[in-house]
């Protein structure tokens, strides 16, 4: 498999002459990111396409806390070259302090011009640095999209169940499924520090559902405060699935409690115990071993209200590379990054979503993943995860923490007074 | 003369109930961490380690051979017919009661046959035996049979494997093994060293300020050390030491020294006086006193520490994540690499839990050779 990996690389560089055989040899690129097993396997095989064509030597090393060993190395002056950040508010953060290196010119023309909806991605890793001066920093590399409902086919079948198409009729066939007995969601918030998180996805969803795509923006950068009654009616959309416990797998008390990784394990097991599981696309990994996506597992959009004219909104988020620490060889590898290949190769992995226009779409290992990508090219609004572009002691502090409560019985104003007030500390 | 050493107080049996109590309560979560890291993610997280001791009821999801694969299908009495065992092999787990519906997973018990509509049938025997027959060519994915069963205990060694033997995995972890020696020995031989010179003057010499400085040792004791992580870490990257080796050596040589030199000192106070004032008397010097006579008493004192020391340092994660593992990935240590097999959404816990036991195999190795000055040591300064 690598082996007919450099083969082709070889020759792709051989036919375009984009890179000159050798030219970095012998040059070391360190590379930081939060990817672990398996992620980790899949990353380092594309930087071996990138060394067999360059000849360079690319280390990549993941740390579940990255985002604190970064910012220590860029203060010890001894930050990799390039950073892989899950969360455009860390690089932001990093840019203002002047830890980031601008990506070459023409990155953002090319990002522009070849990303479905490409001015967002360059809007999203542009960032001010010290000076105030604004810059392409990072170059986006892997999308997550969230906007997905997991179900296993074959027992919406047994139950005669069809999948829905509007919100309407999701909460129609919730309804439908509990006067049948059933359990129609699994729910779970629990992340051990990072607990609540799956709930700020399920919020922002519902506001993009509920509200224009201007007012999800507002809200994100803090113009609409967060005690607003549109976001608190998005907070009580979500509390109408999550806090009901005849809609909930072990009741809404188990909500909070429930491990993210385990609960949507409840759709496969005998009696199923949900028929239903809002969780973005890397969540089949923590399907039962030997479950086959597609067949004993599938998904469908979100849906939007018909009633509500917004389209088909879509919520994603991404990593991004940036440069920590500048060298030809991290320039380099950003624009290697551009390449279909690199992108291809992860295609035909799984677990990757891309908005490159020009990757061969037939290189996705499945036409699960090809769904999931129509789904990211067709969205006529796509928003990135708001939680991860608020400050951090929001974004991944307050509002998971709020959400808790909140699907804990807390007021829904409440928790949002609390979340706006932690906000304006930190202003 | 009822009451001395020698007759059993009539108390014994609630010390020797209390004791067993206690020993099971500290091996409790060490038992269940040993029997989950011989099962598989799905056993973990489907039900407790301790139900996996015994045959226990297990409602599954099973499912018959694809009727589209070649040869699965043969035409029998005119009717199509797939057979086979739903477990792959009889005698895994015995079936009770069935069903091929999730919505009705009882509806019949081992041995009946089950009609499918579309003139298709299905009977499933305790053993997981099926023959699944239909009128017409069957089409689509094999059947699924969701069994209650009596489930005996299944356990594997895949998970040691990934440990010790994965390619990918050991070559990370040799490196890291390597490198948590290279932070442990010095670690622990350091503050050793200083611990002891330190412990001496504070015992035998006499200078002015002596009982206040012990004093202040003794009140070091209690500060935390998460207090100075971050204030040192500045520190060392303000003074160019940056993050590596050197950094995590200090930083464990002074979290260490308090509780080594109060230990220490307290051990050689008790050491006799007329040894040390004949050696005097005799010319000899503090330092001859000191490496003569004082080190060797203390033997007993120095390896406890000395293995105290040495399981803190093997253990520890914090410290070295702060001063040590940076983003090359040159650096990192055991605790850290054990993190890092939890995966990048954190959800390998058979993995973590293998890792534990592998990863205390030196500890327990190095405390069994030594144990034997552990208590001798513990008591050190206490009885005279």
């Amino acid at each position: 498999m690598k082996k007919s990996l450099y083969l082709s690389v070889a020759a792709i560089a051989l036919g375009t002459g984009a890179f000159a055989e050798g030219h970095l040899a012998g040059q070391k690129i360190t590379v930081a990111g939060p990817w672990l097993s398996p992620e980790a396997e899949t990353i380092n095989e594309i930087f071996d396409i990138f060394e067999a064509q360059t000849g360079a030597d690319v280390s990549y090393v993941g740390s579940d806390s990255f985002e604190q060993q970064i910012v220590i190395d860029a203060e010890a002056g001894s930050a990799p070259n390039l950073a892989v950040f899950p969360q455009p508010g860390l690089a932001s953060d990093m840019a203002k302090r002047g830890f980031l290196t601008p990506l070459s010119d023409g990155t953002a023309d090319w990002v522009r011009d070849n990303y479905a909806a490409g001015q967002s991605w360059v809007d999203l890793g542009t960032f001010k640095d010290e000076t105030g001066a604004e810059n392409l920093y990072g170059m986006f590399f892997r999308v997550d999209l969230k906007s997905l409902v997991w179900f296993s086919p074959e027992n919406f079948e047994d139950a005669g169940y069809e999948v829905p198409t509007t919100m309407e009729a999701l909460k129609t066939l919730t309804d439908q499924i509990v006067a049948d007995g059933g359990t129609p969601w699994c729910i779970g918030l629990g992340s051990g520090g990072a607990t609540g998180w799956p709930a700020t996805d399920w919020v922002e969803d519902m506001m993009l559902r509920t509200q224009a795509p201007d007012v999800y923006d507002r809200w994100v950068s803090n113009e609409l405060p967060f005690n607003a009654p549109e976001v608190v009616a998005a907070m009580e959309e979500f509390g109408a699935f999550a806090r009901n416990d005849a809609y909930v797998a072990g009741g809404a008390g188990a909500v909070a409690t429930t491990d993210f990784r385990d609960s949507p394990k409840g759709m496969f097991a005998s009696p199923p115990q949900c028929y239903m599981h809002r969780q973005a696309s890397f969540i089949p990994a923590f399907f039962p071993e030997g479950t086959v996506v597609g067949e004993d597992a599938d998904f469908f959009y979100f849906p939007a209200y018909e009633g509500k004219d917004l389209g088909s909104p879509v919520l994603g988020a991404g990593t991004l590379f940036a440069i920590t620490n500048p060298s030809d060889g991290a320039q380099a590898l950003v624009e290697f990054l551009r390449s279909p290949e690199a992108h291809e190769a992860w295609m035909a992995k799984g677990g990757f979503l891309t908005p490159h226009k020009g990757v061969d779409t037939s290189k996705f290992v499945d036409d699960t993943s090809r769904n999931m990508n129509d789904i990211l090219l067709n969205a006529t609004t796509f928003r990135f995860d708001g939680s991860d572009l608020m400050p951090g002691g929001v974004g991944a502090g307050s509002f998971w923490t709020g959400m808790v409560d909140y699907a804990g019985g807390k007021d829904a104003q409440e928790v949002a007074d609390g979340i706006q007030a932690s906000w304006d500390a930190l202003k | 003369m009822d009451n001395i050493a020698g007759k059993k107080s009539g108390l014994s049996w609630a010390v020797n109930i209390s004791v067993a109590l206690l020993v099971m309560l500290w091996l409790f979560p060490t038992a269940g961490l040993f029997v989950s890291s011989f099962r598989t993610a799905d056993q973990i997280s489907s039900n407790g380690w301790w139900q996996s001791l015994f045959v226990s009821e297990q409602n599954v999801v099973l499912r018959t051979t694809d009727p589209d694969d070649d040869g699965a299908q043969v035409l029998e009495d005119g009717r199509y017919t797939v057979s086979g065992n739903l477990y792959g092999e009889a005698g895994k787990a015995t079936i009770d009661v069935w069903g091929t519906s999730s919505r009705a997973i009882d509806s019949y018990v081992a041995g009946e046959t089950a009609d499918l509509g579309d003139g298709e049938t299905i009977t499933v025997q305790a053993n997981g035996d099926y023959v699944w027959t239909g009128s017409t060519e069957m089409t689509g994915r094999g059947q699924r049979v969701f069994a209650t069963a009596q489930t005996p205990p299944e356990f594997t060694l895949d998970n040691y494997h990934t440990m010790l033997f994965d390619p990918d995995n050991i070559e990370g972890m040799a490196k890291a093994f390597f490198n948590t020696l290279t932070v442990t020995i010095p670690a622990t031989i350091i503050p050793i060293v200083i611990a002891a010179f330190a412990a001496y003057a504070l015992a035998w010499m006499d200078f002015p300020g002596r009982a206040i400085l012990v004093a202040v040792v003794v009140g070091l004791l209690v500060v935390p050390l998460q207090l100075a992580l971050i204030p040192l870490l500045r520190l060392h990257l303000g003074i160019g030491i940056g993050k590596g080796y050197l950094g995590v050596w200090l930083a464990h040589t002074g979290f260490g020294l308090p509780l080594a030199i109060y230990l220490l000192r307290n051990y050689m106070v008790g050491l006799p006086r007329d040894i040390i004032e004949n050696a005097k008397v005799d010319g000899a010097t503090d330092f001859q006193i000191f490496t003569k006579i004082i080190l060797p008493l203390s033997f007993p004192a120095l390896a406890s520490f000395a293995i105290f020391q040495f399981l803190w340092t093997w253990n520890d994660l914090l410290v070295a994540k702060v001063f040590l593992i940076d983003s090359t990935g040159q650096t990192t240590v055991m605790t850290n690499q054990i993190v890092e097999l939890l995966g990048t959404k954190g959800g390998n816990w058979e993995i973590l839990a293998t890792a534990a036991f592998v990863s205390i195999a030196v500890p327990l190795a190095v405390f069994f050779m030594m144990q034997k000055y552990l208590v001798r040591g513990l008591l050190a300064g206490s009885v005279k």
